[in-house]
């Protein structure tokens, strides 16, 4: 009590009607405390309601089966497969280009360039675009313009249009970051770009790049409107890539939308869906923890 | 440790070209003479529906390739049209301004109006449920029902549910003051099973398949016939629409060997979307199969 008063004493502009009482302070912890318990909760509660719902139904025939009677019997194999596959096309695709442009933009080129600001604005632009919107237009380019019709290919260059943007810009903030003496080192050893930029500027870069792949794989995996219209709806196990195959996202959308009495199906892909995103990461960060240690930077 | 990465990207990136040939090749020859693939787009309702009968037309027909697509009747028309889907679903009568397509009904569909159970209203007329979706009734107690404000649970635009509503009570979707919007059957049943003063409108044969699940909702009847299956079936329930396939008159007309076999494998197939080798699984997806 004393302590608190010598406070209010030295601070000497509160009134002395406040004095011994710090409530602001309290009001304010609590609803920190608050505010982060919420958030907490709210992950809590929908990662436990996937979880209760979706686990009793979960078995190895799920995994291993296709789907029948619509999505209510059976199981999510070619589903599950047309997902890796459209998740490979568009990674195969994004991480070169959206690699290339990057070091493009960080290391080959004025910061103010007026090429470099309007490539920066584009992709900009581009990360806040609706995904319907990429939807919209992979039906009409890939499919319809470059006839690869309903397939996964079409399905996988759409995702990789929508991914670039995220996975460019973190991975050129992350380039940038790197100090410039890195760089100047390089130089008076005499390392061709390529070898500094492959052994430095990269691996030093990795956190950032991870962080853009990681957020890259995440949308691409929870899309649905944008794979409608491109990768389509058929649940046959896809025999090659210019099949069309149904992604788990929309598969998930049809049985809690469109099928009565398809929930708790939807449930159990849902969880097949965040346990694969979760492996996914976890090989991704790994994948990425050996190239760290693999470059000559020190970590 | 790159080479090894580099190594296992080219081996990942071959094999998958490699697949993505393999697929070129088709295989079996079939006995019937019925060989091709179709694309079929359209309607999300009939897609779970047309999906069940292709994957069994497949079975049968061992050499043909039924895909189906989904995202909305007008896309089924609109594509159709373009060419690029062989056969279309659309789940409504075909508007004066699509007559260039013929239209094949293969099941039915009721559009039933639904309560939460506890609501004490057993019927509503057709004013009635104009007065609600117009704003111009907002507490049930205005028409014999509980002292509270209704909710009202409109479709999205584009649903064709919503199209059947809005020609069936000549509304136009401006006019309705909705408080809850809604994109499919599923959605707009749990809206209405958790909100006791909701009024909505679904499929009837979703609405009757939750009803013996016992979610706590009610098909209202209309002028008098009771929204059951039955009653979509003969065509007396005045909600209900037919579900169609619909392709082009002329299809397969052009020349060529490979366009009439793509004739007759549409042909083929629709008619046996319309039979009864198929009415399980209308029953199973909650429509109603034609009376053969």
């Amino acid at each position: 009590m004393a302590e608190k008063t010598t406070r209010v004493v030295s601070g000497g502009f509160l009134p002395p009607a406040r004095r011994g009482t710090d409530w602001p302070d309290r009001i304010a912890t609590v609803l920190m405390w608050a505010v982060a318990l919420l958030i907490t909760a709210v992950f809590v509660w929908i990662v436990g309601d996937l979880v209760l719902q979706g686990l009793p139904h979960l078995s190895w025939e799920y995994l291993s089966a296709g789907p029948e009677d619509a999505g209510r019997g059976g199981g999510i194999a070619p589903i599950l497969v047309s997902t890796l596959l459209i998740l490979a096309v568009c990674m195969a695709v994004s991480i070169p280009l959206g690699l290339g442009t990057a070091v493009l933009l960080s290391e080959f080129g004025r910061r103010n360039q007026f090429f470099g600001r309007l490539v920066r604005y584009s992709l900009d632009v581009l990360a806040g675009v609706p995904s319907i919107v990429f939807g919209l237009f992979g039906n009409a380019f890939f499919s319809i313009t470059l006839g690869m019709g309903f397939s996964i290919l079409s399905g996988g260059l759409t995702l990789s249009c929508m991914v670039l943007p995220l996975l460019i810009r973190s991975t050129e903030s992350a380039l940038r970051a790197v100090p410039d003496d890195y760089r100047r080192a390089a130089a008076a050893l005499g390392l061709p770009v390529f070898t500094a930029l492959w052994r430095i500027l990269l691996p030093a870069a990795t956190p950032g790049l991870i962080a853009g792949l990681v957020l890259g794989i995440g949308r691409a995996l929870a899309e649905t409107a944008a794979l409608l219209f491109t990768s389509g709806y058929v649940d046959r196990m896809p025999g090659s890539l210019l099949d069309s195959g149904r992604a788990l996202s929309i598969h998930i959308y049809d049985l809690a939308m469109n099928v009565p009495g398809g929930e708790s199906n939807a449930y159990a892909s849902a969880v097949v869906l965040i346990g694969l995103l979760l492996v996914i990461n976890a090989l991704t960060f790994r994948a990425a923890d050996r190239w760290l240690h693999q470059g000559i930077t020190p970590v | 440790m790159i080479k090894k990465i580099l190594k296992a990207c080219c081996v990942v990136a071959i094999s998958l070209l490699l697949v993505g040939c393999s697929g070129e090749q088709q295989e079996g020859a079939a006995a019937d003479g019925l060989i091709g693939q179709l694309i079929v787009t359209g309607s999300s309702t009939i897609a779970p529906l047309a999906g069940e009968i292709a994957k069994r037309f497949e079975q049968e027909h061992p050499g043909t390739r039924i895909d189906v697509q989904s995202g909305g009747s007008s896309r089924g028309i609109a594509d159709v049209r373009r060419g690029t889907a062989d056969i279309g679903m659309v789940s409504r009568q075909l508007n004066p301004d699509e007559i260039d397509l013929v239209a094949y009904p293969i099941a039915r569909d009721g559009v039933a109006v639904i309560l939460h159970r506890d609501n004490p209203l057993q019927a509503l007329s057709e004013d009635q449920i104009v007065a609600i979706y117009t704003g111009s009734v907002t507490r049930w107690s205005e028409i014999g029902g509980a002292d509270a404000p209704i909710t009202v649970v409109n479709k999205a635009e584009g649903r064709s549910t919503l199209e059947l509503f809005l020609s069936h009570f000549k509304l136009r979707n401006e006019d309705i003051r909705p408080s809850v919007i809604i994109g499919d059957n599923q959605q707009g049943i749990r809206t209405v099973a958790a909100d006791p003063n909701a009024i909505g409108y679904v499929s009837i044969g979703t609405a009757a398949f939750e009803v013996t699940r016992g979610t706590p909702i009610k098909a209202l009847p209309m002028d008098a016939v009771e929204a059951t299956l039955e009653s979509v079936r003969n065509g007396s329930f005045p909600l209900s629409r037919p579900l169609h396939l619909v392709t082009l008159p002329e299809a397969g007309a052009g020349a060529g060997a490979a366009r009439a076999e793509s004739a007759a494998l549409i042909q083929a197939f629709i008619e046996y979307a319309a039979s009864s080798q198929v009415d399980d699984l209308t029953e199973a997806q909650y429509f109603v199969p034609l009376a053969h």
